[in-house]
């Protein structure tokens, strides 16, 4: 990809630091620390400082003790260079292990955690910078890395499988934006617990680690079980997304296995361990499609909000509520996302709809199917939103009638009265109107949305903590934002509702939410 | 494969003679759906239990899709037309009995106010004729 490389000279003479030709064979590692943006909204100057202290204890040292070079750094990751790519893969290691330490004693929403990918390949060095295909590989590795993982081509792989005892968990072939052919990848577990904690059978899972060559049954059943169980949550890469006023339709999908090039036989996921030339895996048949594409999802900082108003008798009386750090969906959940848990065969209600149509015509029980499929399928856990939840996000931070300001508007949200065109017949498809301060699309207008809280007629006695409210007669349940088919009287953020929830109606949907 | 799709012909074939669905199932000719309280006219202080009657149709769930079978919604406050070809509205002046309730606890401010009763089958469509009550008027103090 000549595209990606970029010849551009760095001031001083223009000399290369090495005579002769600027291309070198090189193990590059590249670094960033996961949801970086998230943690700096919580705590923008204490992360700071503790990523800088990380790069002066930890990272600058542990490169240099690997005879490597630190050859930029950015804010919130690293690239270095190596000449050795066992030295690149131990010091990735020695990384992604101290940071477990160091996390461990944090709260979860603190941890630091890097995603690393190692890559060998051809560059082009300069004083400052280096470039080409090798750096952009590395660098896509690190990004399809879960939180805490280190991810290795198999250029990497090959050199390193006899020098590095850990195991190599293949993740097959996948198809890097912007490179032509396909990646080999592989997960390193370079810690034998980790291998253990993966897998369902401790004993088994240990003797497969000791064992010089592997059973081929147990390696089939090794494959299997991490297909089924650890894949979903791997290909399920968070991204925090960016707060970005353009509508993106399409949620993540998180490293979509790519088809094997024709000459080649599908390769497997499994696992290996060093010495790998026992790592005979038969294959395994996968399921039709493990990769699910994942909610895009906003997290959302702590703070404390004016909840309700004085417009109607259901929304008094408004009363301060602190809420916690969470995730919510950046759009409603699609018909293309519904379907995925129908032919999971875990939700037993077939919409119908445009692909990008938020879903509808779904209740309250219905969507706990749904985030109960999700949560299990990604292992985390997905929710409704609190009813306190959803207006402190709808709000994002304002406290008018509607998000953006006091007065009606055309063109800020999908309802009747809010746009034109207007089709009575459908609602717009996610992310069609502007979104809000926080980033959030429909929150208000577009589908009706049920969150997690029993129907109270008005907020007295009602929590304070931001937890869903679910004393009481739970058979009505909340629903927020009105719908496409309401007027901008319902668009108001501070408006409620609730209906059966075992009830389907058409013009109801909803959107997840999880702690961050 | 070929199961399913014999199954699948069957279905088009013994859907196909009947009306396609989607808007409205037919009403018993004989349906007739009215407030046992309050009646037109009452005057009524505070919160009230309205009740609703129903004769030769039964009350089920919403969604559940028998004949002569549906649920209830109550209209408080509406002027607009009753349109057949849409489900009926869900609003704060369209309320749904999905579960299959046959009674509600009504709170109005006080001031005129007119009640209505539509049936809703399955899939919240009016039936074909629409089965409603008498438009009343009631007057909270």
């Amino acid at each position: 990809m000549p595209g990606e490389i970029h010849h551009i000279r760095q001031g001083r003479d223009g000399s290369y630091p090495i005579d002769g030709s600027p291309r070198r064979l090189a193990a590059i590692l590249a670094a960033d620390i996961s949801g970086y943006s998230r943690l700096m909204s919580i705590d923008e100057e204490g992360t700071h400082a503790r990523v800088k202290r990380h790069r002066r204890e930890l990272i600058e040292p542990t490169i240099i003790e690997h005879h490597g070079r630190l050859v930029k750094s950015t804010g919130d990751g690293f690239l270095a260079m190596f000449d050795s790519p066992v030295e690149a893969v131990r010091c990735a290691i020695v990384i992604q292990q101290s940071m477990v330490g160091r996390n461990a004693a944090l709260a979860r929403e603190q941890w630091i955690q890097y995603r690393i990918g190692v890559n060998l390949g051809d560059v082009i060095v300069e004083p400052d910078d280096i470039y080409g295909d090798g750096v952009n590989i590395a660098a896509r590795l690190e990004g399809i890395a879960n939180p805490g993982d280190l991810y290795i081509s198999g250029g990497v792989y090959e050199q390193v499988k006899h020098k590095l005892v850990c195991g190599y968990q293949s993740l097959g072939d996948r198809q890097v934006k912007n490179i032509t052919d396909p990646v080999r990848v592989y997960r390193v577990l370079p810690d034998p617990a980790a291998v253990v904690k993966a897998r369902p059978m401790p004993g088994l899972a240990f003797a497969v680690i000791m064992s010089v060559s592997l059973i081929a049954s147990a390696a089939a059943a090794t494959a299997t079980w991490y297909f089924f169980v650890w894949q979903p949550k791997h290909l399920a890469a968070e991204r925090l997304p960016a707060q970005t006023p353009v509508a993106t339709k399409n949620p993540v999908t998180a490293a979509t296995p790519q088809p094997a090039p024709a000459v080649n036989p599908a390769p497997q996921p499994s696992l290996t361990i060093a010495p790998p030339q026992a790592a005979v895996t038969p294959p395994v048949q996968p399921p039709a499609s493990q990769a699910i594409s994942e909610p895009e999802m906003v997290t959302l900082p702590a703070g404390t909000f004016a909840m309700g108003s004085n417009d109607d008798p259901t929304e008094k009386p408004i009363h301060q509520v602190k809420i916690k750090p969470f995730a919510i969906g950046k759009f409603p959940i699609t018909v293309r996302e519904w379907n995925q848990c129908v032919a999971a065969k875990e939700c037993t209600n077939k919409v119908t709809g445009k692909d990008d149509a938020p879903v509808t015509n779904v209740s309250w029980n219905d969507t706990k199917q749904f985030t109960e499929w999700l949560s299990r399928v990604t292992q985390k856990q997905y929710r409704l939103p609190s009813e306190a939840e959803w207006e402190y996000a709808a709000r994002g931070g304002t406290q008018t009638k509607y998000w953006w300001g006091d007065q009606p508007a055309v063109g800020m949200a999908n309802c009747k009265g809010c746009n034109e065109p207007y089709d009575a017949t459908q609602p717009m498809t996610v992310g069609s109107v502007k979104p809000n301060p926080f980033g959030l699309y429909d929150m208000g207008g577009g589908v009706a949305q049920w969150v997690a809280d029993c129907w109270h007629k008005t907020y007295q006695s009602a929590p304070i903590d931001g937890s869903a409210w679910l004393d009481g007669e739970c058979s009505a349940r909340v629903i927020r934002s009105g719908s496409w088919k309401n007027d901008m009287n319902y668009v108001r953020s501070a408006n409620r509702d609730n209906y059966d929830a075992n009830v389907r109606y058409p013009t109801h949907g909803f959107r997840v939410a999880r702690s961050p | 494969m070929n199961i399913t799709r014999i199954a699948l012909l069957l279905v088009i074939v013994l859907i196909l003679p009947a009306p396609v669905h989607a808007q409205g199932k037919a009403a018993h000719k004989d349906a007739y759906l009215y407030f046992v309280w309050p009646q037109d006219g009452t005057v009524i202080k505070g919160a009230f239990w309205a009740r609703f009657g129903l004769r030769n149709m039964g009350v089920t769930h919403a969604g559940d899709d028998f004949d002569n079978a549906g649920h209830h919604h109550l209209l408080i406050d509406v002027n607009a037309p009753l349109d057949p070809s849409e489900p009926i509205p869900q609003d704060k002046s369209h309320l749904h009995f999905g579960a299959g309730q046959t009674e509600a606890r009504i709170e109005l401010p006080p001031g005129k106010h007119t009640l209505q009763l539509v049936l809703g089958d399955a899939k919240h469509y009016p039936f074909k004729p629409p089965v409603v009550s008498k438009k009343i008027t009631v007057t909270v103090k």
